[in-house]
């Protein structure tokens, strides 16, 4: 059905593709403006151990294994997802106690007069965590120190538009019926 | 992919910041911008919204640099962040604006009714674009307008090449509609 799809362009279309090739120009400050919001955030630091550490399990390496082996290695992966299953932190809220880790949350909104973040973390209570504008170019920034677990959030921008982390993977089923985000601390995004 | 041309000049850009040099990323912003503005203005239709979200994607992209497998694909990685940045943020005004739509061409060709016919023209195709499906209209945009492979698209998309080639085909099928509505071909 789709064979000929490159040759679909008629004249009308293959036109309207023409005209929007067309470069574009933005605001020349923009450049500027990302490199200063770059300027607030920390600069990437290589060969610190987390570094080191991701580097190594992301590093393709070859296993051979004995058809026994295999066998033993297979029901130790079951049984590790077994005990994550079963025991892992799939709870929305967080737990209590324990080391918390601090988490930034980071929006940019250039016309915003007012960033909240909600979430599960504070009941969503948008009057409880407000971010702060960090620099020019409308980065909004705050830091929520979470336990481990995983948690829905979003923003509140000017106190009624509700915004979820264009970055961050989406909240599945969402009871609330608005969209929200979903941050894991202590675990894999 | 039509995205990352100088893409070793990439790979050691993104070497430079992921080394501590966080200025070297001026370098990427530069080489990117027009590409990124060209989609944001396109998919959007704003470009108040267009700069918010190429501004949001190239700090996201900064952020997230470490997680970045293949410093030779920057300008593809850097891409799916725009993409996807762009679908929330259409996403979002739709909400907020329940998508308001001009039913007559004639208002927006009337704004421009004094100009060249070339601006004339572009209005039409920007109101026709806006009248696609979001769906429809980012496909026809990373296909035909980025020059796009449908694999790369998939890639990018998450949606498969089949879904992603019927998008396409409609996406011509309605422009053609539309601007016959306009009485322009």
């Amino acid at each position: 059905m789709f064979e000929h799809d490159d040759d679909m362009l008629t004249d009308v279309t293959a036109r309207v593709a023409a005209s929007l090739k067309a470069a574009v120009r933005l605001d020349p400050a923009l450049d500027a403006r990302v490199m200063a919001q770059v300027a607030t955030l920390p600069a990437h630091r290589p060969g610190g151990p987390l570094g080191r550490a991701w580097t190594w399990l992301r590093r393709p390496r070859t296993v051979a294994l004995s058809p026994l082996a295999g066998l033993a290695a297979a029901a130790g992966v079951a049984a590790i997802v077994f005990v994550a299953a079963r025991f892992g932190s799939t709870a929305a809220t967080p737990p209590a106690g324990g080391d918390r880790t601090p988490v930034e949350f980071l929006l940019v909104a250039p016309r915003a007069a007012s960033v909240m973040l909600v979430g599960d973390f504070n009941d969503w209570t948008a009057s409880a965590t407000p971010l702060h504008t960090a620099a020019a170019g409308g980065l909004w920034a705050v830091t929520v120190p979470l336990a481990p677990g995983r948690y829905r959030y979003a923003f509140v921008v000017d106190g009624k538009r509700w915004q979820p982390d264009p970055s961050a993977p989406p909240a599945p089923d969402d009871e609330f019926g608005s969209p929200s985000s979903v941050v894991t601390v202590g675990g894999s995004l | 992919m039509g995205i990352g041309e100088g893409m070793s000049k990439d790979a050691e850009l993104v070497r430079r910041v992921l080394a501590g040099d966080a200025a070297a990323y001026g370098g990427l912003v530069a080489h990117y911008r027009d590409r990124l503005a060209r989609y944001a203005v396109r998919m959007l239709g704003d470009r108040g919204d267009a700069e918010e979200a190429v501004q949001d994607a190239f700090v996201r992209a900064y952020r997230s640099l470490p997680r970045c497998d293949d410093p030779q694909r920057f300008g593809p990685w850097l891409f799916g962040i725009l993409v996807n940045r762009c679908r929330t943020s259409y996403a979002r005004r739709a909400r907020r604006e329940r998508v308001v739509l001009h039913d007559e061409p004639a208002s927006l060709v009337a704004a421009v009714s004094s100009t060249a016919e070339r601006l004339e023209w572009e209005a039409e195709i920007a109101w026709a674009l806006a009248r696609l499906d979001p769906l429809y209209r980012e496909a026809f945009l990373l296909r035909h307008v980025e020059d796009l492979s449908y694999d790369e698209m998939a890639t990018l998309t998450g949606a498969g090449v089949s879904a992603l080639k019927m998008r396409v085909l409609r996406a011509c099928e309605r422009l053609r509609v539309l601007l016959k509505e306009t009485d322009r071909v």
